[in-house]
């Protein structure tokens, strides 16, 4: 640390780096943040396990991709927010008109019925949508003994 | 630390390197708290045919049945288990991954029965599929 000898003037040359890092780590916390809230997934939706299907790939996902997810009760939400049928089939409608054929991928949990999710592929197959995709868990990551045995 | 030394004027020059460090620790920290692993997901594509329409003719002759109940699945009038559909569907697959199977789901029939039938298609490579409701 002898950088204080060419400096003749010995004005405070140092470069005070507390708030520099200060400044960069409030960046980097509001950024994963952020990021944390873009995925708002139902946290009480619990999927099937499906080890020998294709990995979902978040980078190559459509981003037209319209999540849809079903409960054990049968309630449909959409990015978190529940819906209605009739709310669902304006707003597959509406995203239809717009942009033309998009993926729709449901995530149902393991122990709704078949009839609700039936209602759902019903409304996505009455708007044009035929290619449907089921989400389902790949690999666990997360083990907090939510399984039945 | 000779920085004080060489000044002129003996102003603080030293950098504070506690405080940042205790940041640095405490972000560590909130970090290693709040991170979650996500569960690696899969995704098995199917095609659903419209609401009115009825199931495929019988026209085409590469066509498998599969019948999803509450409690099983039924392959050709009988009761079968998920190993038998599995070796069933593996055998048929290695004729052709192009046939068509056909799987009619009943209304009680809860989502993991399907998604599993389902599972062990894509583990055949069929990739043929279509969901009826019953």
């Amino acid at each position: 640390m002898a950088f204080g000898k060419r400096n003749s003037h010995g004005q405070g040359c140092e470069i005070d780096m507390t708030p520099m890092i200060d400044v960069v780590f409030q960046l980097i916390i509001f950024f994963i943040v952020t990021i944390n809230l873009e995925q708002n997934y139902n946290e009480d939706i619990h999927l099937e396990d499906a080890p020998h299907a294709r990995i979902i790939n978040t980078q190559d996902e459509d981003p037209r991709t319209l999540i849809i997810e079903v409960d054990k009760r049968g309630w449909i939400s959409l990015h978190g927010a529940v819906v209605n049928k009739s709310q669902l089939a304006q707003i597959i409608r509406r995203r239809f008109n717009a942009m033309g054929e998009y993926p729709v991928l449901i995530r149902g949990d393991y122990r709704t019925k078949h009839r609700d999710i039936r209602g759902v592929m019903d409304t996505c197959s009455g708007a044009g949508l035929w290619k449907i995709t089921f989400a389902a868990i790949k690999e666990h990551k997360v083990e907090n003994g939510r399984r039945r045995g | 630390m000779r920085v004080s030394k060489s000044r002129n004027k003996g102003e603080a020059a030293k950098l504070e390197m506690t405080p940042m460090i205790d940041v640095v620790f405490q972000l560590l920290i909130f970090f290693l708290v709040t991170m979650k692993q996500e569960d690696i997901l899969s995704q098995l594509e199917v095609s659903r045919p419209a609401p009115e329409s009825t199931p495929p003719p019988a026209q085409v002759d590469e066509l498998l049945t599969i019948t999803v109940y509450e409690k099983g699945y039924v392959l050709k009038g009988r009761n079968v288990s998920l190993q038998h559909l599995d070796s069933q569907l593996s055998r048929l697959a290695g004729f052709s991954t192009k046939i068509s199977v056909v799987i009619k789901c009943t209304a009680g029939s809860p989502h993991s029965n399907l998604v599993k039938l389902l599972d062990i298609c894509s583990k055949s490579g069929l990739t043929n599929l279509s969901v009826f409701s019953m």
